[in-house]
């Protein structure tokens, strides 16, 4: 393995997804190739239905893809059965999502706690309540999902996303479902863990101004990777 | 680790009340198979004991020849408790009056089941004994006291030995059977028999053995009884055919039977569509789970512990209050009846919680594996395994625990076999009915804005599901109103049977000349009473010419009708009779016609149990030996006779153009009370060849174990109506969730509270209507086959419930579901988005 790809944590090549529709084949995506540097962040955009969404779950391992292949932290996705799939997000990665994906049942604090206690960590409820303060929402332990405000939710997502200290954090349009101050505190929280914690980002969304905060955008258009912005981001860090 | 996750998981899914109709449903079906199997067990051992008093025994043997010894000793090596008596007529002598009295001596272990009620004088208080009098005593019946002019204390002559009367006799548990002389009788000492030297060779006596133990002693002994046993002998039980007991012990039977697997139908349908609902409702999380790392196998284990925790604990809490409810219903059933029920054993422990086993694993168990096959994709595309809700191998495994289970509570699989199968053409039918119920309604055209507009868009657009939720509720209030009806007919039919002004008292042996005396007597004293028949005895020599003990005998390798055949065999008592008797079904042929002369053949009524038996054909001449004199009548109509009514019944009925051909005595009943005993003994006394015999403690049991079986039959019903109601709010639980979504909308583009309301009551008010008419319609066309079949209720429609059905089921089901939306509607908009999320 080359120095160079030892860097690269995450590395797509001729990535390919069809799906069969009533109509017949249906291609999503096409021979997608790109690689992500660790603690790198990216921003795929493109417009509704261009394939973005279906890029990230393939990324993340959520699904398989037809053709082609990713490879997270070294590890090669189309070899790996689901399970081991679930092994390679439960060590290495973290998500963020627009519909914030909290469990009902559980409290703000055991929420961030869920993924480190699936993945067996003793220290999980030290690691939350140090998240949740970083987030500002020490206040907000007890409180369960539907007692708190949408910013306050995502807020908890993301303290839940950054507990483990995942290597790759994947957030699929995380201020899409917020006003724009909480879009924008939001925003500035998930940019500041990032770069805190040395988490290499790949954000999934439609919004140029918050692709702008990436280091690098990936534009996608009918499934296909139409262009790569290097460099954009102000606050390389 | 995963463990404490699953339990905090547990504890917060139960409190937000995701469990808790998954809890009751299983709980309930726990505690109705409890309650119904403990209750029914009580009862049925209660009333197989109060039968088993009513012939003093288990079991007893008959026969007017004595019995071989082996047949006692064999008896005692099956471990059998044992007692003999010996019935015979002989004079009793006191103060110079003369009295011919019926005697029955029994042995030290008499009665083996049951009482003696006695008095220790006329006036004081009857009280009940384990056994007869001592050697050398002898007890009394009152008539006898007066006849004879006695007390207790006193010495009387029986046969050629003196004896102290000790006590006056008021009731032996088996006296009504065979006492043809209810006012007259004596018990004495088996031992005392040689003293009284009334039992001489060819003296008329009747000779019995009880016997007493379990059902296995009991039949092992009957195998090695069997062929040993001669013609003139017959083997007796409880449940006898022509018992009044029997038929409507076995209609209690049934419909307990029937009530509890309605009630674990019901709760099925309730366990599969909550733990269908519960496992919808984990999609999300668990999709969540797996995206953030949780393995199929940590997933498998939280859930699978979730059910086996709520299993537990509905179980334990189904056997509690399943406990403290037939503790209520059998403490309140004693009270009212003043007899303490027997304990059930463990069945109904081990068969409720089996049966909740069984529920719990097989509902859960296909929506617990779609829920491990939700992909994690899921988070991203929201409606993904969404498909894996409507499963067919879902449906099939149900629909087979329902088979199962109904089975393993039942034992039999003949009834299960109907009930599922109709249940299951029901279903059909009622998916067909709804389907084409809602694409109608697509052409009513309501004006846009109104809420029965919305309601019927709402109705039309989840047409799968409403045709879903339309059966269950259509299910659940047919069983309900199919239960409420068979309850109020059952107990109808049999308040009918034995009416509170029935006979008590049947007066044989009347002679011709003493019948006008007779009825003045009954006339003067108010004491209401039945017809006077003419009664003579007759034997069936012949049909159609040929020899009647070789048409039996051709027919000697059939079990069933092995009694019937005995009857036959004997001298039953005849009558003639213009008019149909009250009770009796023509089921064959034709009444009698009016205004037969003397000189017109003689025709017979025949009861149909002696159609098969004698193998009878409308058209063929019995030849009847009366007083050796034979009679040829021509057989011109069948009658079924209702053996359980306790009114006089006649196997033949002869033409009334018989009167005249052969001596008769009168028979009639009457309805005596204890303030006639004085003046019966006197009439008796003038008329010392009429008999009586006492059925008051028949009528007193045969009302006790309707009333207590009635009883039974509520509680059952109550309990079973808790469970449909569960399935209703289940299901209104479920689709309201389902709707959540179209409320939020709907309130965020500003829709008054008011019109969503009201969509909602009239959506589910059409629901439960059309649900419960289509229930009416089926339960009372099951009612008409169920009643016919499996109870001998003659079948009827009832319009009523084809009314009560639409209304309770628009009412019930609109109740709840506008009172669960009207819930929802308090939260504001903001709110419910939220929880959406």
């Amino acid at each position: 393995m080359s120095v160079l790809s030892q860097l690269n944590v995450i590395q797509v090549s001729g990535l390919t997804k069809r799906v069969n529709t009533l109509d017949g084949s249906l291609t999503i995506l096409s021979d997608i190739n790109f690689s992500v540097k660790s603690g790198e962040s990216v921003a795929i955009v493109g417009a509704s239905g261009s394939g973005k969404s279906t890029l990230l779950s393939l990324l993340a391992g959520l699904d398989t893809a037809s053709q082609g292949d990713v490879c997270l932290d070294g590890d090669a996705l189309s070899t790996l059965d689901e399970e081991a799939r679930a092994r390679v997000r439960a060590e290495k990665v973290g998500f963020v999502f627009q519909s914030f994906m909290l469990v009902q049942s559980l409290t703000a604090l055991e929420n961030v706690m869920l993924p480190a206690e699936l993945a067996g960590d003793h220290d999980a409820k030290t690691q939350a309540l140090a998240l949740l303060d970083k987030v500002g929402l020490s206040h907000r332990l007890e409180h369960y999902p539907s007692q708190l405000s949408g910013g306050e939710q995502q807020r908890v997502a993301i303290a839940r996303a950054f507990i483990g200290s995942p290597k790759i954090l994947f957030a699929d349009e995380p201020s899409a479902n917020l006003d724009s101050k909480n879009g924008h505190l939001i925003e500035t929280l998930l940019f500041d863990l990032n770069r805190q914690n040395g988490t290499t980002l790949v954000l999934v969304t439609h919004d140029e101004q918050l692709a702008k905060k990436c280091q690098r955008i990936i534009h996608i258009e009918g499934g296909k990777l139409e262009k790569i912005i290097e460099g954009v981001a102000a606050n390389v860090g | 680790m995963w463990v404490k996750l699953a339990f905090k998981l547990f504890s917060r899914e139960f409190r937000r009340g995701e469990l808790t109709i998954i809890f009751a449903a299983i709980a309930l079906a726990v505690l109705t198979i409890f309650s119904l199997s403990s209750i029914t067990e009580r009862i049925s051992l209660n009333i197989a004991q109060k039968s088993s008093d009513f012939i003093a025994a288990d079991r007893r043997l008959s026969s007017n020849h004595a019995f071989d010894g082996q047949i006692l000793i064999k008896a005692n090596q099956f471990g059998l408790k044992t007692a003999k008596m010996l019935y015979f007529d002989s004079m009793l002598f006191a103060n110079d009056e003369l009295v011919l009295g019926s005697v029955k001596a029994t042995t030290n272990t008499y009665p083996l089941r049951g009482k003696i009620t006695i008095k220790d004088s006329l006036i004081s208080q009857a009280y009940e004994v384990g056994s007869g009098p001592k050697v050398g005593f002898v007890w009394l019946s009152e008539g006898l006291f007066y006849t004879l002019n006695v007390n207790v204390g006193d010495t009387v002559e029986l046969g050629a030995g003196i004896f102290k009367i000790s006590k006056v006799l008021v009731k032996e548990p088996d006296a009504p059977f065979f006492s043809l002389s209810g006012n007259k009788r004596v018990l004495l000492n088996y031992a005392d028999i040689p003293t009284t030297q009334a039992v001489q060779a060819g003296s008329r006596v009747f000779h019995r053995l009880l016997f007493a133990g379990s059902e296995k002693q009991l039949s092992d002994y009957y195998a090695w009884l069997k062929p040993e046993l001669k013609s003139n002998q017959t083997w007796e039980g409880i449940k006898d055919r022509q018992s009044p007991l029997g038929n409507n012990l076995e209609r209690a039977e049934r419909f307990l039977l029937l009530a509890g697997l309605f009630g674990i139908m019901l709760a099925a349908v309730a366990m599969a569509v909550s733990a269908k609902r519960y496992c919808e409702r984990q999609y999300d999380p668990v999709a969540m789970m797996k995206t953030l790392g949780g393995s199929r196998k940590i997933i498998r284990n939280i859930f699978l512990l979730h059910l086996s925790l709520v299993t537990g604990f509905s179980i334990i809490a189904g056997l509690a209050i399943g406990f403290v409810l037939q503790y209520i219903g059998a403490e309140y059933l004693s009270t009212f009846m003043g007899t303490q029920l027997p304990q059930a054993g463990v069945r109904p422990w081990l068969l409720s919680g089996f049966i909740g086993l069984i529920c719990a694993l097989m509902f859960s168990l296909k929506p617990l594996l779609d829920l491990f096959d939700i992909p994690p994709l899921r988070v991203l595309r929201r409606n993904l395994g969404d498909t894996l809700a409507v499963s067919r191998i879902h449906i099939a495994l149900s629909f087979m625990t329902i088979f199962v289970l109904m089975w393993i509570f039942s034992g039999e699989i003949i009834t299960t076999l109907i009930l599922f199968a109709s249940t299951l053409l029901v279903i059909v039918i009622l998916f067909v009915i709804s389907r084409l119920v809602f694409s109608a309604g697509r052409r009513l055209g309501l004006r846009p804005g109104s809420s029965w507009s919305l309601a019927i868009a709402t109705l039309q657009k989840r047409k799968n599901a409403n045709a879903v939720q339309l059966i269950s509720f259509a299910l659940a209030i047919k069983l309900m109103l199919f239960l409420v009806v068979l309850k109020t007919d059952i107990i109808a039919d049999w308040q009918m049977q034995v009416p509170p002004d029935a006979p008590n008292m049947f007066i044989i042996n009347i002679a011709e000349q003493e019948v006008e005396p007779i009825k003045q007597f009954f006339s003067r004293h108010n004491i209401p009473h039945e017809d006077f028949y003419p009664v003579f005895s007759g034997r069936v020599d012949a049909v159609n010419g040929e020899p009647f003990a070789r048409r039996v005998s051709k027919q000697e390798g059939e079990e069933k009708e092995e009694g019937a055949r005995e009857g036959v065999r004997r001298e039953p008592n005849l009558t003639w009779l213009a008019s149909l008797p009250e009770g009796n079904e023509i089921t064959e042929g034709q009444w009698f016609a009016d205004g037969a002369s003397d000189g017109d053949d003689i025709e017979v009524s025949v009861f149909e149990g002696w159609q098969e038996v004698l193998d009878l054909e409308l058209g063929d001449t019995i030849t009847l030996l009366v007083n050796e004199q034979p009679i040829d009548a021509k057989v011109t109509s069948f009658r079924k006779v209702d053996w359980g009514s306790l009114k006089p019944n006649f196997v033949m009925i002869l033409s009334p153009n018989m009167a005249g051909k052969v001596p008769v005595t009168y028979f009639s009943a009457a309805q005596l009370q204890d303030k006639h005993t004085k003046e019966i003994s006197k009439l008796l006394q003038r008329y010392p060849t009429v008999s009586m015999i006492d059925i008051k403690a028949q009528i007193e049991q045969a009302q006790s174990i309707i009333a207590q079986v009635s009883i039974a039959i509520g509680f059952v019903l109550s309990i079973v109506l808790i469970s449909g109601a569960l399935v209703l709010i289940s299901q209104v639980q479920a689709s309201l969730a389902e709707r959540m979504q179209e409320v939020v909308i709907l309130r965020t583009l500003g829709a008054k509270g008011r019109l969503i309301k009201l969509a909602t009551l009239y959506e589910f008010m059409l629901l439960g209507g059309i649900a419960g008419l289509v229930a009416a319609i089926v339960s009372d066309i099951a009612l008409l086959v169920i009643q016919q079949q499996l109870f001998d209720i003659e079948g009827r429609l009832h319009l009523y419930i084809w009314i009560l059905g639409p209304v309770s089921g628009a009412f019930f089901v609109s109740f709840i579901g506008y009172f669960m939306v009207a819930n929802t509607m308090r939260q504001n908009t903001q709110g419910l988005l939220r929880k959406l999320g």
